[in-house]
């Protein structure tokens, strides 16, 4: 009986926490209908020390301290916002950064196995990472997810490089055999 | 070469246009020299440096600096300031803007009420963003603006300024 009980009280939970998500979801849809281009055409890397200010509490203290509760609403809301630019924009840079590595994948002659398991392994747990992130952004705001959103960071940096350094030996394979 | 320009402080001055070749750093560092440090505060200067750009083109022009340079030198040169500048006030803390604004409103010849007010309504902050700047980063700096335009207008006027003003 107990254990019935349990499940049930965790169905709810699950219902709830999907429903609130869902919610979320469709807000932040109904503000910004889709990804602007801008977004997708990030021609500038975003700096490292935008996460630390984005989803530190620095800022948040201040304004706590403030003690005006219509401009901490405004501080969540606008921090909630920014945050989501954020995460779009890094899982639309990697979404990028693989479709050229599944470009350069089609010249390439000698594909290393583990290397293209490695970067699309990576590629999944990023696009995972971005759509909890978006999702607990809604839900919680940023603020409690610094060390998540550097771990997206790190990792979308990761699958950059490893990008770049394969468009590399790509690059000089071709010179080879043109020289050849 | 001789040629005539007003300078930042108003002044008609005469310049030899070098003809040897001169860099953007050069050009850059005589900007900071003559009209950058004579301006307070780094969001006065990011506003300065915006309306230095042509809003068609997206071309920066400076009379005085293109005269003593060279027109695509002093465009530069221009350029590579106001993205320096944005990419410190981004990474300013919530309060040190705050402070930023209000030295930039206090400095103003109109009251601090009506611009504070005005820059609310028509948020002309946005057109001081450089161009192709990362979004993420533009939408923190639009947000942290308005952020410290609302925090202002709920405060009274300091009687006296005390924030930096390098």
């Amino acid at each position: 009986m107990i254990e019935l009980s349990s499940l049930i009280v965790g169905v709810a939970l699950l219902l709830l926490l999907m429903a609130a998500a869902t919610k979320g979801w469709l807000a932040s849809r109904q503000s910004e209908p889709r990804l602007a281009a801008s977004e997708e055409d990030a021609t500038e890397p975003c700096p490292e020390e935008f996460v630390n200010r984005v989803f530190s509490r620095r800022d948040w203290e201040f304004v706590r301290g403030l003690k005006a509760g219509s401009i901490e609403r405004l501080f969540e809301q606008e921090r909630k916002r920014v945050a989501l630019v954020w995460v779009r924009q890094t899982s639309a840079m990697v979404r990028t950064v693989v479709r050229e590595h599944a470009q350069a994948t089609r010249q390439s002659k000698n594909l290393e196995f583990s290397t293209e398991i490695n970067i699309f392994a990576q590629f999944l747990m990023l696009m995972g990472v971005c759509g909890i992130l978006s999702v607990a952004i809604q839900i919680a705001g940023p603020l409690w997810l610094g060390d998540l959103a550097h771990f997206a960071q790190r990792l979308a940096q990761r699958v950059a490089k490893l990008q770049e350094s394969f468009q590399a030996g790509v690059l000089a394979n071709t010179g080879e055999a043109g020289s050849a | 070469m001789v040629n005539k320009y007003e300078g930042s402080e108003g002044q008609v001055m005469s310049m030899d246009v070098p003809d040897r070749a001169v860099t953007v750093e050069e050009a850059y560092d005589d900007l900071s020299r003559r009209s950058l440090s004579r301006i307070s505060g780094d969001l006065a200067r990011l506003i300065y440096l915006a309306s230095t750009r042509d809003y068609n083109t997206g071309q920066y022009r400076h009379d005085g600096l293109a005269a003593r340079f060279r027109a695509e030198i002093a465009c530069k040169a221009l350029e590579l300031a106001h993205r320096q500048i944005f990419c410190r006030i981004s990474g300013y803390s919530l309060e040190e803007l705050v402070r930023e604004v209000e030295l930039y409103v206090s400095s103003s010849l109109q009251s601090r009420e009506e611009v504070l007010r005005v820059w609310q309504k028509l948020e002309p902050y946005r057109v001081a963003l450089p161009v192709d700047v990362n979004v993420a980063l533009a939408q923190l700096f639009v947000s942290n603006v308005k952020l410290a335009l609302a925090i202002l207008r709920g405060r009274p006027k300091p009687r006296a300024m005390g924030a930096s003003a390098s």
